[in-house]
């Protein structure tokens, strides 16, 4: 779900890169846009607002200004303008309900599929067709921006795979081998003993807030054969109080209780476990896979400390739970405002993903600007295209590929699932305090929390 | 009015030397040690709890990070960070963020102010037909709890009825609500209740409409119950979290109030801390200044409920 | 603690209508004052003659503001209380669906527990150390500004600055600023937000420090009205000091006590702040109150407008209940 920090530092990452170059190339022919491009092109007028990510530095917001001053020469009619948007499943809902969304914004996959529902985005699948890749996405990736007709409402900007992320520093200071990350529960649950002991740190932590809770539990419960709804045709079963739920509250309660590797804080989102992380006070977390760009520009990560691996799978049934972030467009959008959208989805988001020169670009740039270059992600297109970007931006890759290692040479071999189809975030939130008990009260009872917590999740999938 | 309000009335000045302890009292030695006790002790706890947070957050505002998380009662054991000042104002742009929360609360004061004055002016002097049903209307009001309101009014600012505009991300979204506080009118009519009718009666025989009325002797002679009505609707417009939070989605529009806690997650903590302090600094010299508005506006609530 | 007289027109959460029964204060019954003799206009002229189109207009800021922000919502929330609505769909009549909805919902009781837990701690914490704080300072007779001035500043702080600036307090570590201080005299360390037995009470502390200065400024103030007359009867039958505050202060700040006491039970019903900013309802739904659980069913990803108001109007019969008990014994007081 909350990948959306990630892909904006992503995005980020290429808005640094390309302003720079284009405005270069653009200096020249500011004002002679050529024929083919002035037919294609509307007169009309049109302003969008388009999102940025909260809290970016000053340096960053002025990449990305000059971005738009590249895309507002290449489009003469359209005017953009910025606005400060994280996507956060707590207060999403008043800002759609307000019409305070800017014209493009980003989603969780989650959901993709209830804002499609209930045209609450617009319907730009016409527009997003004639782009020259529309046909190129992932299947599993696709369908999180697809009506039930097949047609392409939101833009899959890009895709993670959960795991295991370490703090390097901390398994050498503990005497456990870096390069050797664990690989089954209870490995991990002994690690996480060893960081605590050795050195004082918190051993693994837990996202519980916000959503986040429903979340990382569910990842665990898919890598241990579990899932968490079952569909059938029309109906959706809630499938909490299930043997892999009380396998996965069970480890986490020997971790808190029995081993005290957790360290004192239990009410951690996103973005307290990230900067956590990233200061080098936690040994291992689960977040997205690709969340290396904002550790390192956001919270201040030193590159050398991080290391990730692949979630352990349990059983014929475990898989790693996948998820990512849409590109969408306001529902209110006009007409040219939606083209205009469309067209900067694609300028901002997709064109280094699809092109050699704007990758090469993107990727010059980024690394000129000290920005991490060439972390593994998951491909939005298929692994050939994304194989092929890598390649060509082999030469600007700056990041510590084998420290990745444990990671990308196993993630394309795990089965990925995609999230809980039905009321995701109310699935997530309803299971938050879930965890939140389990770490906090040492008698909480998993069984009655189970229990309630999947007539609560029943009751909020039938209403809908 | 109940209990002491009427006897306050009664003694408008009550002699300064005399209280719960006579002067008899005071000379007993046991009276005059537990009380010398009770009084360091008081001194003792308003300093380290009113005071004690305030001046660990003016140390820590300066004091880099890991001391800080560390060893939070040590003072300054690796030097002072005054660089922590400077980012926080840039970062955290806190002179516009100030300035919004100013504009808000100056906004809402002038509504509070003008739906009172007027209001309480038609509903007690003009007092037409409708003065009744509108007292009633008003009235009612005190017993609907804010929280009702909180999503229905949400949904009437984005879509103003008749007007059909958005008030979201702009400032009347949260002036306007702010004007229909059926508390400050009610206050200001029964204060109006009490002055006395000949005067505008006679204003009235000699041919003046209710502007001039209103304008050249209401409002002079109500200037006490504004200035009270001025302190509530200020403290309670700087004081907004839940509903700027709503709507004022615009970070360029937020308040502090608002805009503090967003940030908690992008600065480092020393940065933050120092961005609480800058804001804290405002209010604080505002209060010194302004002291005995303040506690007898304060005080003056109590009376005024009692 | 929420309490009424620090943020007047108190409403807990400083929501802008400001009209909780929080602010309320009696009123004299409509039309108390002197009678004056009317002349009622017969004829559109005459009535534009006698200044009644004046009036009308001089009516409009009240008519206006209260008509869109007050009366349009109450009625609203009523209607919307029967409907199923996304705001994008047309709504939906429902009968009584979301009132049985959030009846059902587990998460009610629980948060009506919290909220009167919250209630019932706000008034141990923040009743009788202001009163005894007050007592005290109004015997002071030398720098008496000072020490309300520090009893108040509290109350200056930014509600959610003091709210941030207490999250770093309550850091669970051992080196957190409290634990550490615990630690001295061995004591600790304490899990405070991180422990659903201690998150309540850690958020009532705040709250308390946050509000305690202005009951503080109240009983002040409600302390120099005791009649000086009834200390010296008192005296003249031989009561000592103890006796003095039992028989002469205590019974004499009865009504301000007992109004502080309301006042506070309807602002508690309304806390969001404190939970919102320091524990997000948890652990484990520990601290979720009935207001945060309204924001979340409108505002927390769901958007169920339906059920929000559903439970927004039931809270307000429970606080309208309420104030009109208090109407009632401010009222027989002032007779």
């Amino acid at each position: 779900m909350k990948s959306t920090r990630r892909t904006t530092a992503l995005a980020l990452a290429g808005a640094l890169s390309l302003s720079a170059t284009l405005a270069a190339c653009s200096s020249d022919d500011g004002e002679g846009v050529t024929a083919a491009e002035a037919e294609e092109m509307s007169d009309e007028p049109v302003t969008i607002q388009v999102a940025i990510d909260e809290g970016l530095e000053e340096g960053a917001v002025e990449a990305i200004n000059t971005r738009v001053d590249e895309f507002e020469s290449e489009h003469p009619n359209v005017t953009v303008e910025t606005q400060e948007y994280t996507w956060v499943g707590t207060t999403f809902a008043a800002d759609l309900a307000g019409g305070t969304l800017p014209d493009v914004f980003t989603v969780p996959f989650t959901d993709g599929r209830g804002l499609i529902e209930r045209e609450q985005i617009a319907d730009i699948s016409g527009l997003v067709a004639e782009l020259p890749y529309s046909g190129e996405f992932n299947e599993n990736v696709a369908v999180a921006g697809e009506a039930p007709d097949g047609g392409m409402w939101a833009v899959p900007i890009a895709a993670y795979g959960q795991g295991l992320h370490y703090n390097r520093s901390l398994f050498t200071e503990a005497g456990l081998d870096p390069d050797s990350p664990p690989t089954t529960w209870d490995e991990v649950r002994d690690a996480a003993a060893t960081i605590s002991e050795e050195t004082g740190a918190t051993g693994y932590a837990q996202m519980t807030a916000s959503n986040t809770g429903g979340w990382i539990l569910t990842t665990m419960v898919y890598a241990m054969g579990g899932r968490a709804e079952t569909v059938d045709a029309e109906t959706v079963t809630a499938t909490i109080d299930t043997p892999e739920y009380h396998q996965a509250l069970e480890y986490l309660q020997q971790m808190r209780w029995d081993d005290d590797s957790m360290g004192d804080e239990f009410l951690h989102d996103w973005g307290t476990s990230h900067a956590d992380f990233g200061a080098g006070k936690i040994g291992m977390f689960i977040s997205g896979g690709g969340d290396y760009g904002n550790l390192v520009t956001q919270n201040a990560m030193n590159p050398d400390d991080y290391g990730v691996t692949v979630l352990p799978l349990e059983g014929d049934d475990g898989a790693v739970l996948g998820g990512g972030t849409l590109a969408a467009v306001n529902a209110k959008a006009t007409d040219a405002e939606q083209a205009a959208a469309v067209e900067w989805i694609d300028f901002f988001y997709m064109e280094k993903l699809t092109d050699p020169d704007a990758a090469v670009a993107d990727a010059r740039a980024v690394a000129d600007q000290g920005q991490p270059v060439g972390a593994p992600i998951l491909p939005v297109f298929d692994q050939a295209t994304y194989d092929e970007s890598q390649e060509w931006i082999a030469d600007y890759i700056n990041v510590p590929l084998e420290q990745f290692a444990p990671y990308s040479d196993n993630i394309y071999d795990q089965p990925l699932q995609p999230e809980p189809p039905a009321s995701t975030q109310d699935l997530y939130a309803a299971l938050d305090p879930v965890v939140q008990a389990v770490l906090t009260d040492e008698n909480a009872d998993v069984d009655a929390l189970l229990a309630d917590a999947e007539a609560n999740v029943q009751n909020l999938i039938d209403r809908g | 009015m109940p209990t002491t309000a009427p006897v306050d009335r009664r003694r408008a000045t009550p002699p300064a030397d005399r209280g719960l302890v006579s002067a008899s009292d005071r000379r007993r030695r046991s009276v005059r040690a537990t009380w010398r006790t009770s009084h360091v002790g008081l001194l003792a706890g308003l300093v380290v709890v009113g005071l004690g947070p305030i001046l660990w957050l003016a140390k820590s505002a300066v004091t880099p990070t890991q001391d800080t998380l560390r060893t939070p009662m040590a003072l300054f054991p690796n030097g002072v960070d005054w660089a922590n000042l400077s980012e926080a104002w840039v970062r955290f742009e806190i002179d516009h963020y100030f300035f919004n929360t100013l504009w808000l609360a100056l906004g809402s004061w002038f509504m509070q102010l003008l739906v009172a004055a007027t209001g309480g002016y038609v509903l007690s002097v003009l007092r037409p037909r409708y003065a009744k049903v509108l007292t009633a209307l008003v009235l009612s009001t005190l017993f609907v709890p804010a929280v009702v309101l909180l999503v229905p009014l949400y949904l009437t600012v984005l879509d103003v009825p008749f007007a059909n505009v958005s008030l979201i991300n702009s400032f009347w979204a949260v002036w306007l609500p702010a004007g229909a506080n059926a508390f400050n009118v009610l206050l200001v009519k029964r204060f109006f209740d009490n002055l006395p009718a000949e005067v505008f009666e006679a204003a009235r025989v000699d041919g003046a409409g209710p502007f001039r009325v209103g304008w050249s002797i209401v409002l002079p002679m109500s200037k006490p119950i504004l200035g009270v009505v001025s302190v509530f609707a200020f403290i309670l417009a700087w004081k907004d979290f839940l509903w700027p939070l709503l709507v004022l989605r615009d970070v360029s529009k937020q308040p502090l109030s608002v805009r503090l806690p967003a940030l908690e997650n992008y600065v480092e903590l020393d940065v933050f801390l120092a961005a609480l302090a800058i804001s804290t600094v405002i209010p604080i010299a505002i209060f010194l200044v302004f002291q005995k508005a303040f506690l007898s506006g304060a005080g003056m609530s109590g009376a005024v409920k009692g | 603690m929420v309490h009424p007289a620090t943020s007047v027109p108190p409403s807990g959460t400083a929501l802008p209508d400001g009209g909780t029964p929080a602010t309320v204060t009696p009123m004299p019954t409509v039309g108390t004052g002197t009678p004056t003799p009317r002349r009622r206009p017969r004829t559109p002229a005459s009535w534009v003659r006698n200044g009644g189109l004046s009036t009308l207009v001089i009516a409009l800021p009240l008519v206006l503001v209260f008509g869109l922000f007050s009366w349009y919502p109450i009625v609203r929330a009523v209607v919307m209380s029967f409907q199923h609505t996304n705001l994008v769909q047309p709504a939906e009549w429902v009968g009584l669906d979301n009132f049985t909805y959030v009846l059902a919902d587990p998460m009610l009781a629980t948060a009506i527990t919290n909220t009167l837990y919250f209630a019932v701690l706000a008034l141990i914490f923040g009743y009788p150390i202001p009163l005894v704080a007050a007592v005290l300072m109004s015997e002071v007779r030398r720098a008496k500004g000072m020490y309300s001035a520090l009893a108040y500043l509290p109350v200056v702080v930014p509600p959610v600055v003091a709210v941030l600036l207490w999250k770093t307090f309550y850091d669970a570590s051992e080196s957190g600023l409290f634990n550490t201080i615990l630690g001295w005299v061995g004591l600790g360390p304490y899990p405070w937000l991180q422990d659903p037995s201690t998150a309540m009470p850690s958020l009532v502390l705040v709250a308390t420090w946050s509000a305690a200065g202005g009951t503080v400024i109240i009983y002040l103030a409600a302390l120099t009205g005791v009649a000086p007359e009834l200390y010296d009867a008192a005296e003249v039958d031989g009561a000592g000091v103890w006796r003095k505050i039992w028989h002469v202060t205590l019974p004499q700040l009865r009504g301000i006590l007992f109004i502080t006491f309301i006042l506070q039970i309807i602002g508690t019903a309304q806390v969001f702040t404190e939970p919102y900013l320091l524990t997000g309802g948890g652990p484990a739904s520990s601290t979720t109150t009935i207001l945060l659980m309204i924001y979340n069913y409108a505002f927390g990803g769901r958007g169920d407008y339906g059920a929000a108001t559903a439970l927004s109007i039931m809270l307000a019969v429970v606080l309208a209940i309420l104030s009109a008990v208090y109407f009632k014994l401010t009222a027989k007081w002032s007779d």
